[in-house]
């Protein structure tokens, strides 16, 4: 799986978690750019995340995501082992 | 030693600063970090020399545990090694910080007659336990390498947030000092640490220390409050509580600065917050960000089913947890179930896209804070209650002559008329309005780190209030969250 089709699945995650349809979505993307992206609706997406992709995040990670580009990178670490 | 103390800023710092770098110039790495963790023992000592041990026993076992990752151990092996770990950080926790709490409230249930422990609080625990089980998670989920014990002694014992903060990760403070630059004297770094510094004296000896004396007599020593005293009493607590730690957090991560670490920020303008969900991302940033991923995180994951009704239960449970961290009794029970709860109504309301003026919203949260914070001073109910009585008018309404007779009419409203106003009273209330202009009108700590360039003019206001301070600290006074 490449870093785009990663960038566009978790987009679509997003849309669907924060229930924001149009959201325009970029790796830059971060909780401080939406007003519905918070603690509560970030443990649903990365729970959403883990189910599509069947990958796990440990707890520490999660404190380390900064935006969706992070998130990317990290799926794709996670892939790739 | 605290910060806000002539020893402190004459001596030990200016001391620690130059054997660090001297020992680092003759490129002695490790005993550039043996000198550092003397120094933050000593600081420690200085308080507590009985509570050395403790400390050192804390570090020595969680070395030992976090080492034990990373030898050839089977998953089960792993997880009861975790569980161990787990169990002896909140023993120890919970021996120390809880065990007279459950005597007091054992005895109250079963009408039992045990006797208390009575044990100090040893400084800092509540602080090191947490940093070191985020440590023992993380190195249980793979995220650090092996470290030497002197590393691990150094991250857990730095000393500008050894007893109060900012929660720190491994990460985020050592990688700074394996950058062979940052073992140098860097002078940007230096003068933008005396600045924060200062900006954190001023917070604590100025700001702090004087609202601590219009909040303490009504919370310790009035029977009574009536609405403008009880007023007077929470909205003075709430800017000391504020002006004390963020003072604190400032005066930390200057500190951090003089020796080229960059500790995390604490406080970002929280008393600005619209909305409650907004002042838990603001408040105590360190905290939030440990509670959200080691506590609320794992409880979320435990539900059958992760959706808005389980990760709500989970919010109240992991602000519960929050509350009882700062201190055992019901009064701190109350303040994280209250936030729990109000943290569920603002999910609620999000939800559901509606929007109130951002004025109201502040309004709304700025006092919901400040009401929650008289449970969180209070010694107990008795002493919350007596405040909140007041702060809602059932203990009658005084108003004081402002230097004219035509307030009399009030009388007939139920209204008594006090004495004139004294100029402390003036005072006070050129304090709230200056206190509140700072926190909407000026830039926060965080924002000048980024961005200040500190210039002539910076470099004189930071004298003035440094000078100021000084006369100040004359009194030393203890840092609000030294006692949680």
């Amino acid at each position: 799986m490449t870093n785009q089709e990663i960038l566009k699945s978790v987009s679509e995650t997003l849309r669907e978690v924060l229930g924001l349809p149009d959201l325009v979505v970029s790796e830059e993307t971060s909780a401080n750019d939406v007003d519905e992206w918070d603690s509560m609706t970030h443990i649903q997406l990365i729970s959403a995340i883990e189910g599509k992709h069947r990958v796990r995040f440990a707890l520490g990670e999660l404190q380390s995501l900064k935006n969706v580009g992070d998130m990317v990178v990290l799926i794709q670490s996670k892939i790739s082992k | 030693m605290p910060f806000n103390s002539y020893f402190f800023i004459f001596i030990f710092l200016p001391v620690t600063f130059c054997g660090y770098f001297v020992v680092n110039k003759f490129q002695k790495p490790k005993m550039a970090k043996l000198w550092m963790i003397c120094a933050s023992l000593y600081f420690y000592s200085f308080f507590q020399i009985k509570n050395l041990p403790l400390l050192c026993l804390s570090i020595l076992t969680n070395f030992g545990i976090t080492s034990l990752f990373h030898s050839d151990l089977g998953n089960l092996s792993r997880k009861w090694l975790l569980r161990f770990g787990l169990f002896f950080n909140l023993s120890l926790l919970g021996f120390f910080k809880y065990g007279d709490f459950a005597i007091g409230n054992f005895n109250w249930l079963f009408k039992t007659n045990l006797d208390f422990l009575q044990l100090a609080l040893p400084l800092g625990i509540s602080f090191f336990t947490l940093q070191q089980i985020a440590f023992l998670i993380d190195t249980y989920e793979g995220l650090n390498n092996k470290k030497s014990f002197l590393d691990y002694t150094f991250f857990v014992t730095f000393f500008p947030q050894l007893i109060s903060g900012p929660i720190v990760k491994y990460a985020q403070l050592m990688p700074s000092f394996e950058k062979e630059s940052n073992r140098k004297i860097n002078l940007q770094n230096v003068t933008l640490g005396i600045f924060l510094f200062c900006i954190g004296l001023v917070k604590k000896v100025i700001l702090s220390n004087t609202f601590s004396t219009w909040a303490s007599p009504g919370f310790d020593e009035s029977l009574s409050l009536d609405f403008l005293a009880a007023w007077k009493t929470s909205l003075s607590y709430t800017f000391q509580l504020y002006f004390d730690f963020s003072g604190y957090t400032d005066m930390a991560i200057g500190i951090g600065y003089l020796f080229n670490f960059k500790l995390p920020q604490n406080f970002n303008s929280p008393l600005k917050s619209k909305s409650v969900i907004e002042f838990w991302s603001r408040w105590h940033m360190t905290l939030s960000q440990f509670i959200t991923t080691y506590v609320f995180t794992p409880i979320v994951r435990s539900m059958p089913k992760i959706n808005f009704q389980t990760t709500m239960i989970a919010t109240v449970m992991a602000m519960f947890i929050s509350g009882i961290w700062h201190g055992a009794g019901w009064t701190f029970i109350l303040y994280g179930i209250f936030h729990g709860l109000a943290l569920v109504v603002n999910h609620v309301w999000k939800k559901r896209k509606r929007k109130l003026p951002p004025v109201l919203s502040w309004f709304m949260t700025f006092n919901f804070i400040n009401i929650t914070m008289v449970f969180f001073r209070a010694k107990d109910l008795d002493d919350a209650l007596k405040v909140i009585r007041g702060m809602f008018g059932f203990d009658g309404f005084i108003i004081p002559k402002i230097g004219f007779k035509s307030v009399g009419f009030l009388k007939d409203f139920g209204f008594k008329i006090g004495p004139y106003l004294y100029p402390v009273d003036y005072l006070m209330i050129l304090f709230f309005i200056l206190s509140f202009f700072l926190i909407h009108q000026t830039k926060n700590s965080l924002l000048l780190e980024k961005e200040i360039k500190i210039n002539g003019k910076m470099g004189v206001l930071c004298g003035i209030g440094f000078v100021l301070s000084l006369f100040g600290m004359n009194k030393i006074t203890e840092f609000i969250y030294f006692n949680f």
